[in-house]
């Protein structure tokens, strides 16, 4: 069991309100609902399961990476799977939000906590790889203390509910609707982990044409909420 | 002969031996190495070896707006990917080399009930090097498992046209046939002579696994294209100019956008469709310009009988 101080602190830094500037992205779900593709609560729930499936086989791999990296002090390792999660961004919208997550959680954990890895690796000045997101994420847990489950938990949890915000902005849904979706897509995470736990950087992947598209289009949309 | 390829995580639940011609044998490893030089105002293949299942015959002269192009079409001698094939093809240009690559058919990765096939592509341009790789469509048969390692490696001022179109398998065979496949799974990654790296883009697709007929990843759609092109910031940004207006064609149905690669590698193109045909006729425009733009020379009028 986790102790008390542990869990206080997974619901701190895995709180959806946590600023890293969630807020402003919707992961293509703006796009999705110009579209008509998602219009209701089922087509929402559809959504964010890809989204989080997505979250799992890509980024939560690096999460996973950047956790057991950390666990050992070991700093190139966290630039390689900050470099191996840049180099899969090939969606611009997703790249830009990565990139702006990483650097607000890596000033966020130097304000709260101070002295850590990840303020070593994000005051890095000469290497051209930024922080990204989900791998500033596993860091910040491991130092934590919170063990890697927790963090790939807490970095599911973060892929639905900025959906389900945006949702709640976006759709006539409420936030008993978007609960209960969130509900439903974290009683995956468990499963999804099993099948990540044992990837490498390499196995980082994801199939998602029709959300490159959406996001593809939403660059050039002259009204929006959302910044993807 | 086990490659890295053999030993990637979704191919462990495929590691029996078929039947027939166990994997790997002779007969099962398709080789083709294909290497193009300048030589004045025109490129020749100046390197060839083939090893069947693989098969390159000459290099052709057939484009009237680039009378220099070398135009080489991939043949296979056992009508696809047979389960235990393991093709290996490697493409060199020299400086100021260009070349179109085409295959002859579509390549059918053919029914498996046991094993996989295997194809892994290296792609090397020096220095204002200029390939075009425009295959036929894929499509993978019911139960078909494929993975695809693709490494290329150019320099700043060369370029690469690379375009693929996935069908969901024999959609119209029989009751039809849709992502009945077991395993599609593909990996490019491109990076500067150097070894820098530039991008990755890796999908493992298992629709036994995790359906792909879902909101975000293929929607309604059957058809996927996929083109990249790789070229110097400034042509990048002539390309993206005039690609950019992304398409929603609710009729149609067609979908494409076009989005800049991670470290200036050049643009990559998405479209989906029902059909395969206005998928190919948006990736077709898409290459248009890119040539366009990139050589100064258009696309004749494509074959009236391809």
């Amino acid at each position: 069991m986790p102790t008390m101080a542990e869990t206080l602190r997974l619901l701190q830094f895995g709180d959806s309100a946590f600023p890293v500037g969630a807020f402003s992205f919707s992961n293509g779900l703006e796009m999705a609902v110009q579209h008509g593709i998602v219009h209701d609560r089922s087509s929402l729930q559809d959504f964010v399961r890809t989204v989080t499936r997505l979250a799992a086989t890509g980024d939560g791999v690096a999460v996973l990476a950047g956790h057991r990296a950390a666990a050992v002090g070991d700093l190139d390792q966290v630039r390689r799977a900050d470099e191996a999660v840049h180099l899969r961004k090939i969606n611009e919208e997703m790249r830009t939000m990565s990139v702006r997550m990483g650097r607000k959680l890596a000033d966020a954990s130097n304000r709260i906590i101070g002295e850590s890895l990840l303020k070593k690796r994000a005051s890095e000045t000469d290497n051209p790889v930024p922080v990204t997101y989900p791998v500033a994420l596993g860091v910040l847990f491991a130092e934590l203390g919170i063990h890697e489950e927790g963090a790939f938990a807490a970095h599911q949890y973060g892929a639905a509910s900025m959906v389900l915000s945006a949702a709640i902005r976006l759709l006539r849904v409420d936030h008993f609707d978007a609960q209960s979706i969130l509900f439903a897509v974290n009683e995956q995470v468990a499963a999804d982990y099993q099948e990540v736990a044992g990837a490498g950087l390499d196995d980082m992947q994801g199939f998602a044409p029709h959300l490159d598209i959406l996001a593809g289009a939403h660059q050039h949309t002259h009204v929006r909420m959302f910044m993807s | 002969m086990t490659s890295s390829l053999d030993l990637v995580p979704e191919l462990a639940p495929y590691q029996d031996q078929p039947a027939q011609l166990p994997a790997a044998a002779n007969g099962k490893v398709g080789v083709l190495r294909l290497g193009f030089e300048r030589r004045g105002d025109r490129t020749v293949l100046s390197d060839l070896y083939r090893q069947s299942p693989l098969l390159v015959q000459r290099a052709l002269y057939w484009d009237e707006e680039m009378p220099g192009l070398p135009c080489v079409m991939i043949l296979t001698t056992s009508g696809g990917v047979l389960q235990g094939d393991r093709l290996q093809m490697d493409v060199d240009l020299g400086a100021g080399a260009q070349a179109h690559l085409v295959t002859q058919a579509a390549t059918k990765i053919q029914e498996m009930d046991a094993n996989y096939g295997t194809q892994q592509q290296s792609i090397t341009l020096a220095d204002d090097a200029y390939l075009e790789f425009l295959p036929e469509p894929v499509i993978p048969f019911r139960h078909s498992r494929f993975v695809s390692h693709t490494l290329v490696r150019l320099a700043e001022t060369a370029t690469l046209l690379y375009a693929e179109v996935l069908q969901p398998g024999r959609k119209y065979y029989r009751d039809g046939e849709i992502f009945a496949y077991d395993l599609f799974s593909s990996q490019v990654r491109a990076e500067r002579p150097d070894g820098r790296g530039l991008f990755v883009e890796k999908f493992v697709i298992s629709p036994g696994r995790f359906p792909v007929a879902r909101i975000g990843m293929m929607d309604r759609f059957h058809v996927f294209g996929n083109v990249m092109l790789l070229t110097d910031a400034g042509r990048a940004a002539r390309v993206y100019e005039r690609t950019a207006p992304p398409v929603w064609d609710e009729e149609t149905p067609l979908a494409t956008a076009v989005s800049r690669l991670p470290n200036e590698a050049g643009l990559v193109f998405k479209v989906l469709g029902q059909e395969t045909e206005p998928v190919r006729a948006a990736v077709r425009a898409f290459c248009t310009a890119a040539r366009e733009e990139v050589t100064g020379c258009t696309f004749p009028p494509t074959f009236s009988w391809r």
